[in-house]
């Protein structure tokens, strides 16, 4: 079993690292759960609950694309505030992974 | 679980919503179960990696009904919020209903309070000049007209903070069930 701090963490960057995604590229429910659920660890079904709230929060608009395989694909991407929204809690995180660094690495923390 | 298992669990977990939106969401799984069948992996590998169906239902529910709180501040939007929190066992019940019987009951009394004082008020203005009051009986109408005054001020505010109070609770059972809860949740997850 996970250690529970470590879910929280996982959790809590999670809607960060979908923002971060979609900033260097549209795309779909799947391959966003595909790139995160191996990255930061998440369930697959969490994407879902997740990406409807960023789309009622104005953060990504969807659009549909054929796919070379079957059915049309939902695609997202960013809004301007989703845009704005990243930027912020990008930076919001750098700062505090540069402060966390710079506690349990004193010698060599903080220099990015 | 297969993928028909999986879609009617959530489609049952989804009841009460909207029918457009819970096609849209189904919809969503469905696809995913698709991507993931040209992937090359099975139904039930998948069904597993996407999680507990009614975890699922229950948080795209918790969602629509927080949502609509924000939207519109009503008892009834409240009062779903609350439920919708409760079943997500993101509020533990056990230690807040007693505190919120108690700060409901607090509330409820002042407004009670707030509306005798209102209508004492009115008693006063219309029948205070009739009963020769000291200082005459155009002071008995302002001091009615004063005490309504005071009355309607203490309720918009006792209202302000009703809303705001709800406010934090439902700040605090998001918070808590988006980050503490999922860990909790492991478990029943299979």
């Amino acid at each position: 079993m996970p250690e529970f701090a470590d879910i929280q963490l996982r959790k809590g960057v999670l809607p960060l690292c979908v923002l971060a995604v979609l900033a260097h590229g549209d795309s779909y429910a799947y391959e966003i759960a595909g790139r995160l659920a191996q990255a930061v660890g998440m369930g697959e079904g969490t994407i879902y609950p997740l990406m409807r709230r960023l789309q009622a929060d104005g953060l990504v608009e969807t659009y549909l694309e054929e796919s070379p395989s079957g059915p049309s694909r939902k695609y997202y991407r960013l809004t301007g505030a989703g845009r704005s929204a990243f930027e912020s809690q990008r930076d919001e995180w750098l700062a505090f992974r540069r402060a966390v660094d710079l506690v349990i690495e004193p010698t060599s923390g903080g220099k990015a | 679980m297969t993928r028909a298992e999986f879609l009617t669990r959530l489609r049952r977990g989804l009841a009460g919503h909207p029918a457009s939106a819970i096609d849209d969401i189904v919809a969503d799984y469905e696809r995913h179960f698709d991507e993931a069948a040209a992937a090359g992996r099975s139904e039930t590998e998948v069904a597993e990696a996407l999680g507990n169906p009614e975890r699922l239902a229950r948080e795209l529910r918790t969602e629509a009904s927080l949502r609509r709180w924000s939207e519109e501040k009503s008892v009834s939007s409240a009062a779903s919020a609350l439920i919708a929190l409760l079943a997500l066992g993101a509020l533990d019940i056990i230690v807040l209903l007693p505190l919120l019987m108690s700060i409901l009951g607090v509330l409820f009394g002042l407004f009670v309070a707030v509306v005798a004082v209102f209508f004492a008020g009115g008693v006063v203005m219309v029948g205070g000049p009739f009963t020769a009051p000291p200082g005459g009986p155009f002071t008995a109408v302002l001091i009615g007209l004063g005490l309504m005054a005071a009355a309607a001020s203490v309720g918009a505010i006792l209202t302000v903070v009703a809303i705001g109070l709800f406010n934090a609770l439902v700040w605090f059972g998001r918070l808590h069930y988006r980050l503490l809860k999922p860990a909790l949740a492991q478990g029943d997850d299979q």
